[in-house]
């Protein structure tokens, strides 16, 4: 690859982050949307724990042991936001390549000399605004509505692990994109995995709560990591060199993730254009 | 008689046609039925486990009267259920007509507008049955029988909240005529809906003014029902009172959603929009 070739794939990336923004603005209800769900959805079960506590002292001190935390609002707020962005990225590519498809553009923009990563990746850029304005909408409502303050030294320390958390979850999200190259429709696979995420990654416990081998099946998955270390520095005031060790683990996913999501999507790719089966859906 | 017959077949062959469709999907299908289980129960039961004192769910026992959370929660899975048939099976249908610009020619046929709206509620009912035998099955095998004969009592219960989830068929019907892409709007009535029927939590932990609401929901009393008779808990209102309720709200919801539906039918032909989505 020369260096004209890099100048002109980052000119298509940033033409696709544009047209994925403006067709984005087309619809000022998806805003709506991206404003009530980061907090009725986390609310919904702050009010579930509030009705497991009891208002008993004991309840509340057993949540703290369990979790670390006497933040039941800030955990519950943290874990949920990252499941929405999670979801953002589980559906984001696949569905941007899907929707090329029905409308039947998807060959043409195959046909252009750009690169496969921007048609991949370029949309999801427009995605991580969101990803970033949930979290900013999850600060907002732990502030006003429960008083929880995140500062600014906290803040760069959740930015540093989003960072390092996002080529692990930008790979699934490429691999279910080279699942809906190959078979079309992912709606039920996207739900059964974020279904897996929700059961064991932790969004609303700590994973301690979890049998043995439910555990063991968490630590081998991204988003636990992800979520236990946002919590830990938002809450609990961790410096980012006390969860190094989970950063290193969840840059290492992030590593073998990509590379199997680049060779699962060049292979479907092949199979796609070899078969004639690009535009069909 | 003749006109009600011939009005009769033509909501069950509607729901027919729905039912059919949703066949067609297997996969869509499971997962409908599946994922209350993974996006409800199973992150409920394990941030009850993260309260727990001893294994015990104490504090659960104190906002509702007992410590059953899995039970509790499954009950309120059932609800979840139910209320999706108004307001997804119907909005998804009128939606689906919209596009694919059935809507228009379905509605010249002399089958009355309302007919529509009962055949897809139907079929949205005979999908939350189903989905509950399922749930109560996997309910049987996983916490024991136990529970199975004390749900009899769910019978005439869901009975009379399925005129309630008819009137919010109608309702949510009228709005995706009027909004057209409301996807949005009926995702988040669905979610306030069910979280304020008490599907996840005791009620007596919302603030008032917002409790107030959730009593003039009927699946609220519905639920409340279902509960006191399978788990004991303590009852939201004395029984006679909730049974009233019950009625009272469904028939309500039946009256206020089926107003909505023929003004916006009406604007609709008067201003000729019907085709447009």
């Amino acid at each position: 690859m020369t260096l004209a070739d890099l100048r002109g794939d980052l000119r298509a990336f940033w033409a696709a982050t544009r047209k994925e923004w403006r067709i984005l603005r087309r619809y000022p209800g998806s805003f709506l949307s991206f404003i009530f769900w980061p907090i009725a959805l986390p609310l919904a079960f702050v009010f579930q724990a509030q009705a497991f506590s009891g208002g008993r002292a004991d309840t509340a001190a057993a949540f703290a042991e369990r979790t670390g935390t006497t933040e039941v609002a800030g955990f519950l707020f943290v874990g949920w936001a990252t499941y929405m962005w999670l979801s953002i990225i589980l559906w984001g590519p696949g569905t941007s390549l899907r929707t090329e498809q029905i409308r039947g553009s998807l060959e043409a923009i195959f046909m252009t000399p750009a690169s496969r990563l921007v048609v991949l990746f370029g949309p999801a850029v427009s995605q991580l605004i969101w990803a970033i304005w949930i979290f900013v909408v999850v600060g907002v409502a732990l502030w006003l509505g429960f008083g929880v303050a995140i500062g600014p030294v906290e803040a760069v320390r959740a930015l540093g692990v989003i960072v390092v958390g996002v080529p692990a979850l930008y790979a699934i999200g490429a691999l279910f994109a080279a699942v809906v190259l190959r078979f079309g429709e992912v709606h039920a696979l996207v739900q059964g995995v974020r279904g897996l995420f929700t059961a064991v990654c932790g969004m609303s416990f700590p994973i301690v709560v979890l049998p043995d081998w439910a555990q063991t099946l968490a630590l081998s998955l991204p988003p636990t990591y992800l979520i236990a270390d946002l919590r830990a520095v938002l809450l609990s005031g961790s410096e980012i060199g006390r969860i190094i060790g989970d950063l290193a683990v969840l840059a290492g996913m992030g590593a073998i993730l990509a590379i199997a999501a680049v060779f699962a999507f060049k292979r479907t790719e092949q199979h796609a254009r070899r078969g004639g089966r690009l535009a069909q859906y | 008689m003749n006109e009600l017959r011939n009005e009769g077949r033509a909501a069950w062959a509607i729901a027919r046609k729905e039912l059919q469709i949703f066949g067609r999907y297997r996969l869509n299908a499971v997962n409908s039925v599946i994922q209350p289980l993974y996006q409800t129960l199973i992150p409920g039961v394990l941030l009850g486990a993260t309260f727990a004192i001893g294994g015990q769910a104490v504090g659960l026992a104190e906002t509702a009267g007992t410590t059953d959370i899995v039970g509790y929660l499954f009950l309120g899975m059932l609800a979840l259920n139910l209320a999706s048939a108004g307001f997804w099976r119907v909005a998804f249908s009128i939606k689906m007509e919209l596009d694919a610009g059935t809507l228009e020619p379905a509605w010249l046929t002399p089958t009355r507008r309302e007919t529509f709206v009962i055949g897809m509620t139907i079929s949205g009912l005979i999908i939350a049955v189903v989905a509950t035998v399922v749930l109560v099955l996997i309910g049987i095998w996983l916490f024991g029988a136990g529970i199975a004969p004390r749900l009899a009592v769910a019978v005439p219960i869901l009975t009379v909240s399925s005129v309630g989830i008819l009137g919010i068929g109608y309702l949510i019907g009228a709005i995706v005529l009027r909004m057209r892409d409301a996807n949005f709007f009926v995702d988040a009535a669905d979610f306030i809906f069910v979280v304020l029927s008490g599907a996840a939590f005791p009620i007596i932990v919302l603030p008032e003014l917002v409790r107030w609401i959730s009593y003039l929901l009927p699946t609220t009393h519905a639920l409340d029902l279902m509960r006191v008779a399978a788990l004991d808990t303590r009852p939201l209102l004395p029984l006679p009172l909730e049974w009233l309720m019950l009625v009272l709200t469904s028939v309500a919801l039946l009256i206020v959603g089926r107003a909505a539906w023929l003004s916006t039918e009406h604007r609709l032909r008067v201003r000729g929009t019907l085709g447009q989505h």
